[in-house]
């Protein structure tokens, strides 16, 4: 299988000069395929969310270098943009826009043809459930509503890499399941997805590999099972236990 | 930088700031209705006071005795100018068509007074006729018109009461002097009282051999006022106290010199033509162009205000600019969009107030004071001069506001740094408004100050070469510098991502 994500010692300093120097990342490295899960796990404030913003480029790595789907984050950020749908727990919408107005506009930065937004809009429509208010304004949808749109957004210009930063956080249980069904079934089309979490019970039922992110760094890397068997059986015991050792 | 991508991200955020209300507010809305309703609204207001002033029954203290002397000196008047006003009638109606003449002489008369003081919308009936034909009338007749107004104003509308009627009590409080050689009950401290409490507005003493004494010499009789000139009902007692006499004492003077055979030239030795060339619109024109580049540059900002803050700190605080930067186009593509469509949002709201305002001036309204249809005209070449620094100038603002708003995290801590700006523009451009401050060419090396003095120039018709291409020069590297300062801040990831 083929690695679409790889971070290699990576690293994100904030301030320094005349203001507080903060060390976010401290050299992470990992690597995702196609077809696979990886999660990223790791107590608020951690790096995770700079992390996945580095190898999204949103943020410029201070050291270290990631590749997105053969694209270098520094010197190819314009590609490595198409190749990836970003969605995070609080990704919001243009309120005064409809979920087909923000879908076509994203559409159209992505360089798609009218054509095959359209196409697209009308197949994920269909498939999230969302036909019955493409032509609402976004601020009169529920959180649920929102969030499917933007889940159909995220895969518009179907990238084959998915980066999904804490993306059930603030949902509710129908709404997180809808978004851990689209992670499963992405995986299913060959997608490799990153998504950030501190939730046990989505690591279980859905990583394939997984880091704990821990003050910059990264404490463990691998796959669920080597991680069950490094640390037992109870996941968030484990977790805890990791973070307590490496502090 | 990728102009299909410029384009995709302007229209679309000219969609999403349209469907806003406080922009569509403030770029559409405001900048037409502001100048007809500032026009309606004040010269409404200045009518209002005017008519209300005028209705106003005013009450003065006096003798009763002393009140019959100065009716009858108002019939006097009345009896010698009897023919005359059978004339200004013919002229303004072909006769009397057997109406009330006494009723009609009134109406004319007060109409006559309204006109000049402003408060015409309060008089009807006659003042239609009276306004078409004024013209034809000579300055004489249109001088007996104005007395015979102002006599009766004086008589009808002021009620008299006596001295034993007075209630007001008390003491007077500071401030307040009564000059020690005054007649008659007008030196009691009771009148000045009651004038200060309102009671009154004024007392008055008249000599009751007031007639006698016009025939003796010196021909002259003394009357006495008491008022209060801090207080508005009391002075405008005075000025019609002061209408009334002089029409009266115009009367006896025309009667004097035509007993001793003198012709008016002899108590009037100069006579002053003086000729105005300019004219209303010319004088508008000159006012305008010390206002014009301020609310240019207010509107330019206020135009330009909620876009920029809604398209930086508010997709922010809406979590949107992420995903934005998360798509593939450049980040100067963004910048370039947002740009635009605040630049777009600045010029939109100065062209409607100019064009809102030239319409408010030349299709009716007219300023105070103005008595002629205005036609304030612009020449071609000076509107295309003035167009080419308002271009600059609305790039400038919308790159500055926009950069400012973009360091804010959330609208309202950008609307903190972004609204202090607007004095940094405004404060420059107020400068065209001192009126002894000559274009001199110094000046044209002051950023933006140099752009207002410049714009007067040309509302005026002057066109100052030199300091055109200063200004313009120096203009645009201001502009190119803004435009700078507000691209880097949007290639500033810790300004981009400041949450």
């Amino acid at each position: 299988m083929t690695e679409l994500v790889i971070a290699r010692e990576l690293r994100k300093v904030y301030g320094g000069g005349r203001k507080q120097r903060t060390v976010a990342v401290d050299g992470i490295s990992f690597t995702c395929r196609a077809g696979e899960i990886y999660g990223l796990i790791g107590p608020n404030g951690a790096g995770k969310t700079t992390t996945l913003r580095m190898i999204s480029t949103v943020l410029a790595p201070t050291g270290g270098t990631a590749t997105v789907a053969g694209h270098d984050v520094v010197t190819d950020g314009h590609r490595v943009r198409e190749s990836i749908g970003f969605l995070s727990g609080n990704t919001g919408l243009y309120g005064r826009l409809t979920p087909e107005e923000v879908l076509k506009y994203f559409g159209q930065l992505h360089g798609m043809d009218t054509g095959l937004i359209a196409e697209r809009i009308s197949e994920l429509a269909e498939l999230l459930d969302m036909t019955g208010y493409l032509g609402k304004r976004c601020d009169k949808l529920s959180t649920g509503m929102k969030q499917k749109v933007n889940v159909a957004r995220t895969v518009l210009h179907d990238p084959p890499v998915l980066i999904l930063d804490e993306p059930t956080s603030g949902l509710d249980v129908l709404a997180a399941r809808t978004i851990v069904d689209f992670i499963r079934v992405s995986r299913e089309q060959g997608k490799c997805v990153i998504f950030s979490t501190h939730i046990m019970g989505e690591v279980s039922r859905l990583c394939d590999r997984l880091g704990v992110i821990h003050q910059g760094t990264m404490p463990f890397e691998g796959t669920l099972d080597g991680f069950r068997e490094q640390h037992g059986q109870d996941l968030e015991e484990a977790f805890v236990g990791i973070l307590e050792t490496s502090a | 930088m990728n102009l299909a991508s410029i384009a995709t991200i302007t229209r679309k955020e000219f969609k999403d700031v349209l469907r806003d209300r406080r922009t569509l507010f403030f770029m559409m809305l405001l900048p037409m209705l502001a100048m007809p309703l500032v026009m309606i609204g004040f010269t409404k207001f200045i009518k209002q006071q005017a008519g209300e002033r005028e209705a106003r029954v005013l009450t003065v203290a006096i003798e009763p005795q002393q009140r019959e002397l100065l009716r009858a000196l108002a019939l006097r008047w009345r009896d010698a100018h009897n023919i005359e006003f059978g004339i200004v009638m013919f002229k303004l109606f072909g006769g009397s068509d057997g109406q009330d003449i006494e009723a009609m002489y009134r109406r004319l008369a007060k109409a006559a007074v309204a006109r000049e003081s402003g408060a015409g919308s309060v008089v009807e009936g006659s003042l239609g006729a009276l306004y078409k034909n004024w013209d034809q009338l000579t300055e004489d007749q249109q001088e007996l018109l104005t007395d015979f107004g102002n006599i009766n104003k004086f008589l009808d509308q002021i009620e008299w009461v006596g001295f034993d009627d007075l209630k007001t009590v008390g003491t007077l409080s500071g401030g307040v002097e009564i000059p020690g050689d005054l007649p008659g009950a007008l030196s009691q401290e009771r009148v000045a009282l009651a004038i200060q409490e309102k009671e009154i507005q004024a007392s008055l003493h008249v000599p009751l051999d007031l007639l006698e004494r016009l025939e003796e010499d010196p021909l002259q009789a003394e009357i006495y006022v008491l008022y209060d000139r801090s207080i508005n009902l009391s002075k405008e007692f005075y000025e019609r106290f002061h209408g009334y006499i002089e029409a009266l004492g115009r009367h006896e003077v025309d009667e004097r010199l035509r007993m001793n055979n003198l012709r008016p030239a002899f108590i009037d030795p100069f006579d002053v033509q003086a000729a105005d060339i300019a004219t209303d619109s010319r004088m508008l024109q000159a006012v305008l162009g010390g206002v014009m580049p301020y609310m240019l540059f207010i509107f330019c900002f206020l135009g330009a205000f909620y876009p920029a803050l809604d398209l930086t700190a508010g997709e922010k605080e809406r979590f949107t600019l992420e995903t934005l930067l998360l798509s593939p186009v450049s980040r100067m593509d963004i910048a370039a969009g947002k740009f635009l469509v605040t630049f777009i949002a600045a010029v939109t709201a100065a062209v409607l107030f100019t064009a809102s305002m030239y319409l408010t001036f030349t299709q009716g309204i007219l300023p105070e004071g103005a008595t002629e249809q205005l036609n304030i005209q612009f020449e071609p070449l000076a509107l295309a001069l003035t167009a080419s620094l308002l271009i600059p100038i609305a790039a400038l603002i919308a790159a500055v506001v926009l950069g400012v708003a973009l360091l804010g995290r959330s609208f309202k801590e950008a609307q903190n740094y972004v609204t202090p700006l607007q004095f940094l523009f405004i404060i420059p451009s107020g400068v065209a408004f001192l009126p002894d401050l000559e274009t001199e060419i110094h000046l044209a090396f002051i950023p933006l100050v140099n752009v207002s003095m410049l714009m007067k120039e040309l509302m005026k018709g002057n066109y100052l070469w030199d300091f055109y291409w200063i200004t313009l020069g120096s203009l645009l590297l201001l502009t190119g510098l803004g435009l700078w300062g507000t691209s880097w801040l949007f290639r500033r990831e810790s300004v981009l991502m400041r949450s």
